[in-house]
C-alpha cells in the first residue's frame, strides 16, 4: 500500500466511510489487539469498546 | 497488510499510528477505570448451589426476612399470596416509609401505578381478613 491509497483510505474513514473504516481497522488490527489484553488475557469486550471509541473519535484526526 | 509497513517513510501514517496509539491506550485506561468503578460478577463464577434454582425462589429471598414482623398469622398467609411485585411496593411503602414518587423511580413504573397497587394489595389483605373472622373491627 502506498502513501496515496493509504490517504484516500483514511480521508474515507475520517469522513464517514464503513468500507475505508474496516479496510483502517485491518491494517490497524495488530495494534489493536495489542491493547485488548488485561492481565494477559485477551478481552473481547476491551476490543468492541476500544473499536466503538475509535469509530466515534476518529474524526478528531487532522489529517 | 500491516500497519509497520512503510512506517518509516510515510509521515502521515506515522502521525496515524502514533495518534492511535495514544487513543487506545486512553480508551483502555478509560474502560479499565469504569470496570472498577462498577464491579460486577459473573453468573458463569458463581457457585450453582449460591444460585437460587428459579426466579421465583429468588424473589422469595428477597421477602424472606418478614420486614413487617406480622404476628397475626393470617395477616402473613395473605401477604405472602399477594404478587411480589404488590408486597415489594407494600414494603417500600410501609416497612421504609418511603413515597410513591420514590417507589415508582426506584421500580421504573409511574406513581400512579405503585398507587393502584397499594390500593389493591390492602382491599386484598383486609377481604382476606374480614373473611377469615374473629378479626375486631
Amino acid at each position: 500500500m502506498d502513501k496515496t491509497e493509504f490517504q484516500i483510505i483514511l480521508q474515507g474513514a475520517i469522513a464517514g466511510n464503513h468500507n475505508d473504516f474496516e479496510k483502517l481497522i485491518t491494517i490497524y488490527d495488530p495494534l489493536i489487539d495489542k491493547h485488548c489484553f488485561i492481565n494477559g488475557k485477551h478481552d473481547d469486550d476491551l476490543k468492541q469498546y476500544l473499536l466503538m471509541h475509535l469509530a466515534l473519535n476518529i474524526n478528531k484526526f487532522i489529517i | 497488510m500491516d500497519y509497520r509497513q512503510n512506517a518509516d517513510r510515510d509521515e502521515l501514517r506515522a502521525r496515524f499510528t502514533a495518534w492511535l496509539d495514544t487513543l487506545l491506550k486512553r480508551a483502555k485506561l478509560n474502560y479499565l477505570e469504569r470496570e472498577c468503578e462498577e464491579p460486577h460478577e459473573s453468573l458463569d463464577s458463581l457457585d450453582e448451589d449460591q444460585l437460587p434454582a428459579t426466579e421465583d425462589a429468588y424473589m422469595q429471598t428477597l421477602f424472606s426476612d418478614d420486614p413487617f414482623g406480622f404476628t397475626e398469622e393470617r395477616l402473613a398467609k395473605a401477604f405472602s399470596e399477594l404478587p411480589l411485585m404488590r408486597q415489594q411496593i407494600l414494603k417500600l411503602l410501609f416497612v421504609d416509609e418511603m413515597k410513591p414518587r420514590d417507589i415508582a423511580k426506584i421500580l421504573n413504573c409511574s406513581a400512579q401505578y405503585v398507587s393502584n397497587q397499594k390500593q389493591k394489595g390492602l382491599k386484598y389483605l383486609r377481604k382476606t381478613i374480614v373473611e377469615g373472622g374473629d378479626i375486631d373491627g
